[in-house]
C-alpha cells in the first residue's frame, strides 16, 4: 500500500499524490506541491470525505443495504484540473484522456473496498464514545 | 431527451435532473434498480451541497495557492460501494462501479447541464 502514491505518480499527467491521516494529524505527499499547500490538500480532501460518509449514512437510512455505503471517494472535475480521493488517498491530475479512469482504476484495485468503520477512524478526534454515538 | 443520453451511458441506473434548490425536476430509473423517487431527491440536494462546496474549495484554493485550473467548475462525483453519481449543475447519473467511465459520465452530465441552462434561459 505504501507505493500507491508512487504508482500515481509515475502516471503521466499525476501532478501531486497523497495520503492524509484519517485522525486529521499527519499527512506524507509527493509532486508539485509545497508541504503547506499538501497540508492544506490533505485538509480539504479529509473534510469532503467526512462529508461524503455523512451523506452515505442519511443515504442508507433511507435506503438500506443499497450499495452506496459505505462510501468509497469523491472527485472534484475542475476545467483542466482534477482531484480525486478514495479512501485516504488523494491525486490531483491533469484532465488528459483517459487519465481520470485509469487513476481511478489504480486506486481502487491498490486500496480495495473500504471498509465500513472508516467514520469511526474520521470522527475519532471529536471525543467520547464515537463508536455508540454512531452505530 | 436529455436523461436518454444519461440513461444510454454503460452501468447507469438512474438519470436526474433537478433545480438550483435542489428539488427533483425529472428522473428515469433502470428497471429492477430499485431506486425511489424520493432517494434521487435526497441525492438532488446533495448534488447542489456538493457543486457548491466543491465551488468554495477550488475560488479559496486557486486564491490561497495561485494553482489555476479548477474553476468553472465541471462536476463532482460520489463513491459508494457498488455505484458512484457523477452530477454536474442541475442533471446527475447513478452508475455501477464495474461498468462506470468517469470520463465520459462527466461529459455527458456537463452536456446535459448545459442544456438545462438553456432551456432556463430560453
Amino acid at each position: 500500500m505504501v507505493h500507491i502514491v508512487k504508482q500515481l505518480m509515475a502516471v503521466p499527467g499525476v501532478i501531486a499524490a497523497g495520503e492524509f491521516a484519517y485522525g486529521g494529524d499527519r499527512f506524507s505527499y509527493e509532486g508539485a506541491l509545497t508541504a503547506e499547500f499538501a497540508r492544506m490538500a490533505s485538509i480539504l480532501c479529509r473534510s469532503n470525505t467526512v462529508n461524503v460518509n455523512m451523506q452515505s449514512e442519511i443515504y442508507d437510512s433511507f435506503a438500506e443495504n443499497s450499495g452506496y455505503k459505505p462510501a468509497q471517494g469523491w472527485i472534484v472535475r475542475g476545467a483542466q484540473i482534477s482531484v480525486c480521493n478514495v479512501g485516504n488517498y488523494f491525486a490531483f491530475i491533469e484532465n488528459r484522456p483517459e487519465l481520470l479512469n485509469d487513476v481511478m482504476a489504480i486506486m481502487r484495485a491498490k486500496l480495495g473496498d473500504i471498509g465500513d468503520d472508516l467514520l469511526v477512524s474520521l470522527y475519532a478526534r471529536i471525543g467520547g464514545d464515537v463508536k455508540e454515538a454512531l452505530y | 431527451m436529455d436523461l436518454n443520453k444519461l440513461m444510454n451511458l454503460p452501468g447507469a441506473l438512474a438519470a436526474f435532473t433537478f433545480t438550483d434548490k435542489g428539488d427533483l425536476k425529472d428522473h428515469a430509473v433502470r428497471d429492477g434498480s430499485e431506486i425511489a423517487r424520493e432517494v434521487l431527491d435526497l441525492l438532488a440536494h446533495w448534488c447542489v451541497a456538493n457543486i457548491a462546496i466543491a465551488t468554495m474549495e477550488a475560488r479559496g484554493w486557486e486564491a490561497l495557492t495561485g494553482q489555476k485550473g479548477f474553476e468553472p467548475l465541471q462536476g463532482f462525483s460520489m463513491i459508494g460501494l457498488e455505484w458512484s453519481v457523477v452530477l454536474a449543475s442541475g442533471c446527475g447519473v447513478i452508475m455501477k462501479n464495474r461498468d462506470v467511465n468517469y470520463e465520459d459520465a462527466f461529459n455527458a452530465v456537463a452536456a446535459c447541464a448545459a442544456a438545462q441552462q438553456m432551456q432556463g434561459a430560453a
